[in-house]
């Protein structure tokens, strides 16, 4: 499997604050991988860098084989908050594609456009939050990047426009072949698209793995209160909380967990990350579990 | 990435081209009465001594009319100029893609952020060049009869606005207009602050940079008092300061002293009973004394006469500081920014 990011102790700093702080990931080619975490997490800070928005202050970041450099034909970008020229017109801004980019897809875009319902006389500044992103997303798309890169492009929209963006996006995804890496810190939004899951917290991988390993393999179990230091071999804790009498556990385990002194139960995508968000703090477990696929 | 530049350049390009426009159209209408009036009064095709009457009563006769109007529009157009190219046009262009964060937009084209700026500099001053530039070339050329009749070429107020010193002002006004908005990242803020350097430039100008490029003539002359000559003196101490006007006609006069034998300024104190309020003998007698104080004038200039040279001079620091700008800029937008 070839990578379309790997990351090795990647550090940002802006004076004496760390934006992002010694960042060790790969993300596999091919895949659209959703790239989870809290506010602060690091993601913009990451994909920023990944494009050449950004330099390292520390460590290596290859894109695609190389450094990262802005005005690479081969990656493309959605900022935050969807960024449009709010003087130029949606055809305008075809146009721009079309000019600065030797690699650009004029049909695709006026297609999209089309489909997405977009005036191309409108004047970008007009345009909804949903609207506006679906043009950012067509002109980052028509450059024919091997690898996109999206920082948060659904937070700012209704439950409507979201569906329509993820939606465009799952066929840019099918009918280019792209690579496609979104950051979000909505498990909701990633779950419909994403194949490959990674999270990140404080700077850290605290998991990245296909969504269907992911699902099979972690569990929760629910039993007597208990010591839980003893898993036993091929478990690891995520997360753990304790009542009087009652544990819960989340637990990555590759075999199936027949224990007739558990309840065991399957966990949805948003339950697993936000275990390791919340087991972020303390116990080790995180630790053994990173960089594992 | 030319159409780019143009598409957000369009909008304060043909504002700014418009005024010119405006500029140059009264120039070519007032062209006609201009030149009719240097006939009239004679003093086109002049000859010898005849040439400084036909001259007065020639600029006598501009005052009625537009072309003295217009000629005072243009000058103040072309000090005008710079400020507005450098708030208007240089301010705002990286300023706001910055505050917009459309430069996030932009630089994920497939276009390398030095070329990016590259082109847009290379536009954008070429574009304050040719407007200062034609504006300039016109007016010089509607005003030689005038220039040419006042011998007023090197005043510092003129001077600024003949010749080819008008393009190394725009295009530098336009420069620092880019720098300030890229190192403050703020449109409005970079437009005062752009505002305050091009006003400071412009008022620099004359008394210290241009001084120091042309590299003024000294001559000491002693003084004979027949001519017109002030005084200024305060009665109490006898403090006197004696001004002379020296004849040097069409070339600029930096500075002008009367100096004593010594080479120092003459300050008095002067002779009460001769000079002043209770002196006897009026005017004459304190003329006679002033005469006897074995004073002299020293004068420092600029020959006319030197005219082109200073231009290319004060042209070349001017583009010169543009291209290290722009350097640092190009520098700036590839290594430090964001």
């Amino acid at each position: 499997m070839t990578s379309a990011l790997i990351t090795d102790c990647l550090t940002k700093r802006y004076g004496r604050r760390s934006a992002l702080k010694d960042c060790t990931l790969d993300i596999p080619a091919g895949h659209v991988v959703g790239l989870v975490g809290p506010n602060g997490a690091g993601k913009s800070t990451l994909l920023q860098l990944a494009c050449g928005l950004l330099d390292p202050t520390a460590g290596r970041i290859e894109v695609l084989g190389a450094q990262p450099v802005s005005g690479s034909p081969r990656v493309g970008f959605v900022a935050q908050d969807t960024p449009v020229y709010a003087g130029l017109t949606v055809a305008d801004h075809l146009r721009m594609g079309a000019h600065l980019n030797p690699s650009w897809d004029g049909a695709l875009a006026e297609r999209r456009i089309a489909q997405v319902g977009l005036d191309p006389a409108q004047k970008a500044g007009k345009l909804s939050g949903g609207q506006r992103a679906q043009l950012a997303l067509t002109v980052a798309a028509a450059k024919r990047p091997n690898l996109l890169l999206l920082d948060e492009p659904v937070a700012a929209l209704d439950p409507l426009a979201r569906r329509n963006f993820l939606q465009g996006l799952m066929e840019l995804a099918a009918e280019q072949g792209m690579s496609i890496v979104m950051s979000s810190h909505l498990v909701a939004d990633l779950e419909r698209v994403c194949d490959h899951l990674i999270v990140l917290v404080a700077s850290r991988v605290r998991v990245a793995g296909d969504v269907d390993d992911l699902l099979a393999t972690h569990h929760r179990l629910v039993g007597r209160r208990r010591d839980t230091t003893d898993l036993g071999a091929g478990r690891a804790l995520v997360e753990q909380s304790h009542t009087e009498v009652q544990s819960t556990l989340v637990v990555r385990s590759t075999a199936p967990i027949v224990d007739p002194s558990w309840q065991v139960d399957r966990l949805d995508l948003e339950d697993i990350v936000l275990a390791y968000m919340s087991g972020a703090t303390g116990d080790g477990a995180g630790r053994v579990l990173e960089g594992q696929r | 990435m030319i159409w780019m530049t143009w598409r957000q350049f369009r909008t304060p390009a043909l504002a700014t081209g418009t005024l010119l426009l405006a500029l140059l159209v009264a120039l070519a209408l007032t062209w006609s009465e201009v030149t009719e009036l240097s006939t009239q009064t004679g003093y086109a095709g002049c000859q010898g001594d005849a040439c400084r009457a036909a001259a007065e009563s020639f600029l006598q006769a501009l005052q009625p009319g537009w072309a003295s109007e217009v000629h005072i529009a243009a000058i103040g157009a072309l000090y005008l100029l710079p400020a507005l190219v450098g708030i208007f046009w240089g301010a705002p262009l990286v300023a706001r893609e910055l505050e917009s964060g459309t430069y996030r937009m932009v630089f994920s084209q497939s276009v390398s952020r030095g070329r990016w700026l590259l082109v847009k500099l290379a536009i954008g001053g070429a574009a304050a060049a040719l407007g200062a530039g034609l504006l300039s070339l016109v007016l010089t050329e509607w005003a030689q009869p005038i220039d040419g009749a006042s011998a007023d070429r090197m005043n510092p107020l003129v001077f600024a606005a003949r010749g080819i010193v008008p393009v190394g002002y725009a295009t530098l006004a336009f420069v620092v207009g880019v720098a300030t908005g890229l190192l403050l990242r703020r449109t409005l803020g970079a437009m005062a602050v752009t505002l305050l350097v091009v006003v400071s430039l412009q008022i620099a100008a004359p008394f210290v940079v241009r001084p120091w490029l042309a590299q003024p003539v000294t001559t000491v002359s002693p003084l004979t008092f027949d001519g017109d000559f002030g005084i200024s003196m305060s009665p109490d101490t006898g403090r006197m300061t004696v001004h002379v006007e020296p004849d040097r006609r069409g070339d600029w006069v930096v500075s002008s002293t009367t100096i004593t034998s010594t080479g120092a300024e003459f300050t008095g104190p002067a002779d009460m009973t001769k000079c002043g309020r209770n002196a006897s003998g009026g005017r004459e007698t304190c003329q006679r004394w002033l005469g006897e104080q074995n004073l002299s004038l020293k004068v420092s200039y600029v020959p006319g006469s030197k005219f082109w040279g200073l231009q290319w001079r004060e042209f070349g620091v001017l583009i010169a500081v543009t291209v290290v700008l722009s350097l640092f800029s190009l520098w700036w937008v590839r290594r430090r920014l964001v």
